[in-house]
């Protein structure tokens, strides 16, 4: 089973190359085979998973060598070695679980969803691409291979936003998510720089086991570098603005990438570098601060938006600052935040697919302000839409509950200030997580109809998705409701990572907290938030067009001002920088890469000439060449 | 003058009898005479080679005109296929034979191997006759008619085809097997002979632009054999300073005098005027542009590919095997060729117009940075060097291959005036005009694709084979201390990918022609070009994603027998 | 006499021989002065066979005129071939390649 590791990202990969290759012939079959892959793929991991189950120990890390690209055995002090090796361990089996399980989930939802695309066989094909790019990111025995993943799901990310790319601003959204995660991606790069410096490897055991060796200062480098990184791909502020805009692309993308697996490959990184981390107090605080920021931030955007999608993106970046809040918080949150991961993954997936449903439903209708009363239309869409709902705000049994929860306990108990201020920022979180979530319920499920005509008058017929959708949205569910509930009895999954995140330091809850006081407060917290929102919008009529709303409703729906910030922060001024420098680029520089590029040509032009065309002029510059040869042997000697 | 005779008696091949008597020669070795004993073996490659060579020369003189094609094909790529099989059985030998003249080891096996595998890619483009719609046969129906002559066009309308290619291409691999095999200076002087002589004879049977391929033909020969009469007189001064012509009898004569002479150096910078001439390094480059221009395509292919293999193996076997001893004097010159070489191979492509011509200076400065592993001196140079060579030979055979498939249009019917304006437009000779190329991605996506991946590795851009090859000479380079070189490797490396990154963006992003209403035409090739074509391209990408393989196998043969 | 007179000797016929190779326009002349060029060799090689002592030089001088006499096959062959196109057996009269 070990050597089977490569076909987990094979499959897909192949899939994807088949469809990409094969063009317009594999139209017929294309999403069929496309998710085959995605199917074979998980069945691969989920044999994986068993296998490993069987093992005990340090035996349960596998490891695959697949070949050495470009080793350069004793150049200088560090042997430059290359290698692409998959490592298969505690954590990376449960992230491959969840990527190729929801992925799966997701393919055959896309059949339905994307029927009446004429490009579906190329979008099965790019989805397949960033199956296969984020199983090798998650797969990596080694920082550069997790590169070439990392790059691999930015790049099928772009494709896929930018999926329908005949409007511009789906155009425009693939661009802006490219370009900010460069920014993350520079990141990444220079951590791999810095460590290949440092230590002279990028693999993961290499680089662990010696960064006791390195200075402070090198590991706090090293660590804000891939925090960087992990705020470019997982929306974290401050490079969050990419991921509501993201929500240009199809629903499945949205709930595939944006909100179950992509966005998570930030999560995965930190908690993967732990051992970076945990030497670094610096860093470690910095995650936290931009976890704590992000959650709020994106806790706000989304109450204010009234795109179903563009809220659901908010709330993603919000749960995932949740994730990076928890791994901050060091050897006691690693565990949950991968646990709040994958219920995240769960529930969040089946939103965005009962949004999708809705959609589907309502002829692409976004806007919740039209929707209204849709529960009786499309049950199994609510049904599992309501699921999900309770498990992301935190109703106990449902997963939500359970791993977010622990996060907030977790925050608290860092202790001191911070802790208070962390754990209060989590707490607050929670509030505003259950208001928007309740608000986006009532506002598309409950009330009356809002229903707009289309452009000719047709009114929208909402109906129930086919079974190909349907499917995918009732086994999510089912997630959402019992993954927190196996995942923590007794503790079995912080028992799980244990091998990988190092074991989990209990944490001691400052000023006379205990758990269940502070379960009951979050839960007292979440029930604040739910009667607002029920307030506000359950009892009163809901106005068709936004009211103006209050400063902060203002704000939030210009995502904060991210965007205006970015703009005259960074744009302005790098529009500045880059005409000055286009400006002394043009005089200067170019000037004289322009002069070099005259004289070389002019030399060419020159030298050419020599080349007479006269047979006995090559041979006299042969004789002559002859002679020069023989002159300077001699001469060198004598 | 007296200096001469006593450096002469001084010199160690001959110890006891400085004016020695021929007579008293010829006594002894009439008397000791034994039979040499010859390893039938080690030599199958090149008797297969030469067999089937011969074959085609009977098949030439027996069958019939029409029916000698596909016994040609036939018996050429079998011989070349079977003479692969042996080369790979022969795998991990060490060993000279027939009279110390070959010596099979490592490096001849790998760049045996190569040469043959690159000759059956040559073959099958030089057997290339096109689908039943157009001809693609690029040599002349009769060499010895006169171009524009009616005795062309006689030879032309009875369909006549010269299918001595085969035998003559055939003779030549034979010769380019025994080069870097061969253990004495007269064998590398008969081997290069051998190489070259059909390919100055293959060089002149172009079917279109007659007159260039002609001219070629005549420019190559001149100056060839010009180089070869260079390169003997450098046979003849080792011979008189070591009293032999093997190599391991001339690496003991230098080591074993404390001084080295005049004799010795001339002769040594005389061998290698007509290696260098061979390789095409600067200053002895000046044929190239001219016959890679003027060759049939296909040709063009094999020589750029198989004969700087062939070259370099013998640089490498003489330098290694036979002047480590003077090390000292040689690398200096060659240091200077070197940096020459890739200066002016990379300064005179940039301003080239016509496909092979930039080619064919693509190769000059190929050949430079190859001059740096031969140049390092250690076994990792001796190891790039052969990966470098497979590398770069499958990507020049693809580009050429590609060249043929560029053809410019010529409009039927030209006598009838107007009329004739809409109808048949019938394939032409290559379009080789950089112009022609414009917008070549939008017509022939495929095609402008392979010929991208082809422009990608000559430049040295990562995941093509030109990288790895690029980055094990350098690192070797480096390792022997050529710093200097490999900084102005990197310089013509980078002035280099502005010619070929020039064609990329010519073939994707520039207007196609259209001012005659029909551009060049893209011709759809029988499958033997295809073959060839998508082998190149795979082991092209391979040899950059995979070549682990490769480097080790290039590592373990890097082995010479004295 | 000084065998190294007839080094000198070969050395002499060599030179003039590619200076034939440089100043002649004529193929088949300069073509001829390739051959003096080898034959001088073979004089150089006759020279050092008596010298050492041995008879290397001397079958190689054999091999030498072996092999000038497929060149001249080979040659007079592509410059017949050319003179018959162009009507001019001269080298700088083929002169379409250049640049």
């Amino acid at each position: 089973m070990e050597s089977l590791i490569w076909l987990v990202p094979g499959l897909p990969l192949f899939g994807a190359a088949i469809l990409l290759l094969g063009g317009k012939r594999t139209n017929a079959w294309g999403h069929l085979l496309g998710c085959l892959a995605a199917l074979g793929s998980f069945a691969l991991a989920a044999g994986l998973f068993f296998t490993m189950l069987g093992k005990h120990g340090a035996a349960r890390s596998m490891h695959q060598h697949l070949y050495s690209w470009v080793p350069v055995p004793g150049t200088g002090q560090h042997p430059f070695q290359a290698d692409v090796a998959f490592q298969l361990d505690q954590l990376s089996v449960v992230f491959i679980l969840l990527i190729t399980g929801v992925g799966s989930l997701i393919h055959i939802y896309s059949i339905g969803y994307m029927s009446h695309d004429p490009e579906r066989r190329k979008f099965f094909s790019y989805l397949n691409l960033f199956l296969a790019a984020m199983l090798i990111l998650v797969l990596a025995d080694n920082y550069l291979l997790l590169y070439v993943g990392w790059e691999g799901v930015g790049l099928a990310s772009y494709l896929l936003i930018g999926f329908w790319q005949a409007k511009p601003s789906a155009a425009a959204a693939a661009k802006k998510a490219f370009v900010v995660n460069r920014v993350g991606d520079v990141g990444l790069s220079i951590a791999i720089m810095l460590m290949f410096v440092t230590f002279g490897s990028f693999n993961f055991g290499t680089v662990f086991g010696t960064a006791g060796g390195a200075s402070k200062g090198t590991l706090t480098a090293i660590g804000i570098m891939l925090l960087l990184a992990a705020c470019g791909k997982s929306a974290q502020f401050p490079l969050q603005s990419w991921l509501g805009d993201a929500m240009e692309g199809p629903t499945p993308v949205s709930a595939l990438i944006h909100a179950a697996t992509m966005v998570t490959a930030g999560v995965y990184l930190i908690v993967r570098s732990h051992a970076i981390f945990d030497l670094s107090p610096t860093a470690r605080l910095l995650v936290t601060i931009v976890g704590a920021i992000t959650l709020l931030f994106g806790a706000i955007v989304g109450c204010a938006k009234d795109d179903i999608k563009k809220s659901l993106a908010g709330s993603t970046m919000s749960q995932i600052g949740y994730m990076i809040l928890a791994a901050g918080l060091g050897p006691i949150g690693y565990a949950f935040a991968i646990m709040h991961l994958v219920t995240h993954g769960f529930f969040k997936a089946g939103l965005f697919l009962g949004a999708g449903s809705v959609m589907h439903g309502m002829d692409d209708e976004v806007n919740m302000r039209h929707y209204g009363g849709l529960r009786k239309y499309m049950p199994i869409t609510f049904g599992t839409f309501f699921l999900g709902y309770l498990a992301i705000i935190g109703c106990p049994p449902f997963s939500g509950f359970y791993s977010k929860d622990k996060i907030i306990e977790a925050a608290f108990s860092k202790g001191g200030t911070s802790g208070w201020i962390l754990g209060g920022a989590a707490l607050l979180g929670a509030l505003i997580t259950a208001f928007y979530m309740t608000r986006m319920v009532i506002m598309t499920f409950f009330g009356e109809k809002r229903w707009v005509p289309d452009a000719e008058g047709h009114e929208p017929h909402p109906h129930e998705s086919p079974l190909s959708m349907g499917l995918p949205m009732l086994l999510l569910a089912v997630g959402s409701v019992a993954a927190g509930f196996l995942f923590s009895m007794n503790s079995a999954f912080v028992n799980w990572l244990e091998p990988v995140t190092g074991p989990r330091a209990e944490g001691k809850l400052p000023g006379g907290l205990n758990s269940t006081t502070l379960s009951i407060i979050t839960l007292a917290a979440v029930a604040v938030g739910v009667a607002i929102a029920v307030v506000k919008y359950g009892t009163g009529k809901v106005p068709a067009v936004a009211p103006r709303g209050s400063f902060i409703t203002v704000a939030a729906r210009k995502d904060l001002y991210g965007d205006a910030f970015n703009e005259a922060a960074l744009m302005r001024p790098g529009q500045y920088l880059t005409r000055t420098l286009v400006y002394t680029d043009n005089r200067g520089v170019d000037g004289a890469i322009n002069g070099l590029a005259a004289l070389v040509g002019g030399t060419s032009g020159r030298l050419r000439r020599l080349q007479t065309g006269f047979v006995r002029s090559y041979a006299l510059s042969m004789f002559g060449g002859a002679a020069a040869l023989v002159a300077a042997i001699l001469f060198a000697k004598l | 003058m007296s200096v001469l005779t006593s450096l002469l008696a001084a010199s160690p091949g001959d110890p006891t009898n400085p004016g020695g008597g021929l007579g008293g020669a010829t006594s002894t070795v009439t008397n000791t005479f034994t039979a040499p004993h010859v390893e039938y073996r080690a030599l199958m490659p090149m008797l297969v080679v030469f067999g089937a060579a011969t074959v085609g020369i009977l098949i030439e003189a027996f069958l019939p005109r029409t029916r000698r094609y596909w016994p040609q094909v036939g018996v050429s790529l079998a011989g070349v296929v079977v003479a692969f099989c042996f080369v790979v059985a022969n795998h991990g030998m060490a060993e000279t034979t027939a009279a110390d003249a070959v010596s099979v080891d490592g490096v001849t096996l790998f760049l045996q191997g190569t040469i043959l595998l690159l000759a059956l890619l040559a073959l099958l483009l030089v057997a290339e006759r096109g689908t039943g719609l157009v001809d693609l046969d690029a040599f002349t129906a009769q060499g010895a008619t006169t171009p524009g002559s009616g005795g062309e066009r006689a030879a032309d309308a009875a369909g006549l085809r010269t299918t001595e290619v085969f035998p003559l291409m055939l003779f030549s691999v034979g010769g380019m097997l025994l080069f870097p095999a061969a253990n004495d200076l007269l064998t590398s002087f008969v081997a290069l002979e051998v190489l070259s002589l059909p390919l100055y004879l293959l060089c002149g049977l172009a079917r279109r632009r007659r007159l260039l391929s002609q001219e070629a033909a005549m420019k190559y020969f001149l100056l060839g054999a010009f180089s070869s009469a260079f390169f003997l007189y450098g046979v003849a001064l080792l011979y008189g300073y070591a009293g032999s012509v093997r190599l391991s009898d001339i690496a003991t004569a230098i080591t074993s005098s404390p001084h080295s002479d005049v004799l010795v150096l001339a002769g040594v910078a005389l061998l290698a005027v007509g290696l260098l001439f061979k390789v095409g390094a600067v200053p002895f480059h000046a044929w190239t542009p001219d016959v890679y221009q003027g060759a049939p395509t296909p040709i063009t292919a094999f020589m750029a590919a198989a004969t700087k293999v062939a070259a370099f193996g013998a640089l490498l076997r003489i330098t290694y095997v036979a002047l480590p001893g003077l090390r000292w004097d040689w690398r200096p010159v060659l240091w200077g060729v070197a940096i020459l070489t890739m200066l002016v191979g990379a300064i005179l492509a940039i301003t080239q117009r016509d496909i092979k011509r930039m080619l064919a200076y693509s190769a000059i400065l190929n050949a430079g940075y190859i001059l740096l592993g031969v140049i390092s001196t250690t076994s990792k140079g001796v190891s790039s060097t052969l990966f470098y060579l497979a590398a770069y030979g499958f990507a020049t055979i693809g580009a050429f291959a590609v060249v043929t498939l560029v053809r410019e249009s010529v409009r039927g019917g030209s006598d009838s005036g107007d009329g004739g304006e809409e109808d048949s437009v019938t394939v032409g000779g290559e379009a080789t005009d950089l112009s022609a190329w414009a917008g070549l991605g939008r017509r022939s996506p495929l095609l402008a694709a392979c010929f991208t991946v082809f422009m990608l590795a000559f430049a040295g851009i990562p995941l093509t084979s030109g990288f790895t090859g690029k980055f094990a000479l350098f690192t070797a380079a480096i390792d022997g201390g050529a710093w200097p070189l490999v900084i102005v490797g990197v310089i013509a490396s980078a002035a280099a990918a502005f010619f070929y990154v020039r064609v990329i963006v010519l073939m994707y992003f520039s207007e196609p022609l259209r001012e005659q209403g029909a551009g060049p035409i893209v011709v759809v090739p029988s499958p033997m070009t295809t073959v060839a074509l998508t082998v190149t391209v795979a082991l092209t990408i391979a040899l950059g994603v995979l070549p682990q393989m490769a480097l080790d196998l290039a590592d373990k043969a890097a082995y010479f027998v004295q | 006499m000084n065998p190294d007179n007839y080094l000198f000797l070969s050395a002499l016929l060599f030179t003039i021989g590619a200076f034939g190779v440089l100043i002649r326009r004529n193929a088949i002349v300069v073509f001829m002065c390739v051959e003096l060029m080898l034959n001088a060799v073979n004089l150089t090689l006759v020279t050092f066979s008596r010298m050492h002592g041995d008879l290397t030089g001397q079958v190689i001088a054999f091999f030498t005129m072996v092999v000038a006499a497929a060149e001249v096959v080979v040659g007079l062959a592509i410059i017949v071939s050319v003179f018959r196109t162009r009507r001019s057996a001269s080298v700088d009269d083929a002169n379409l390649l250049k640049y």
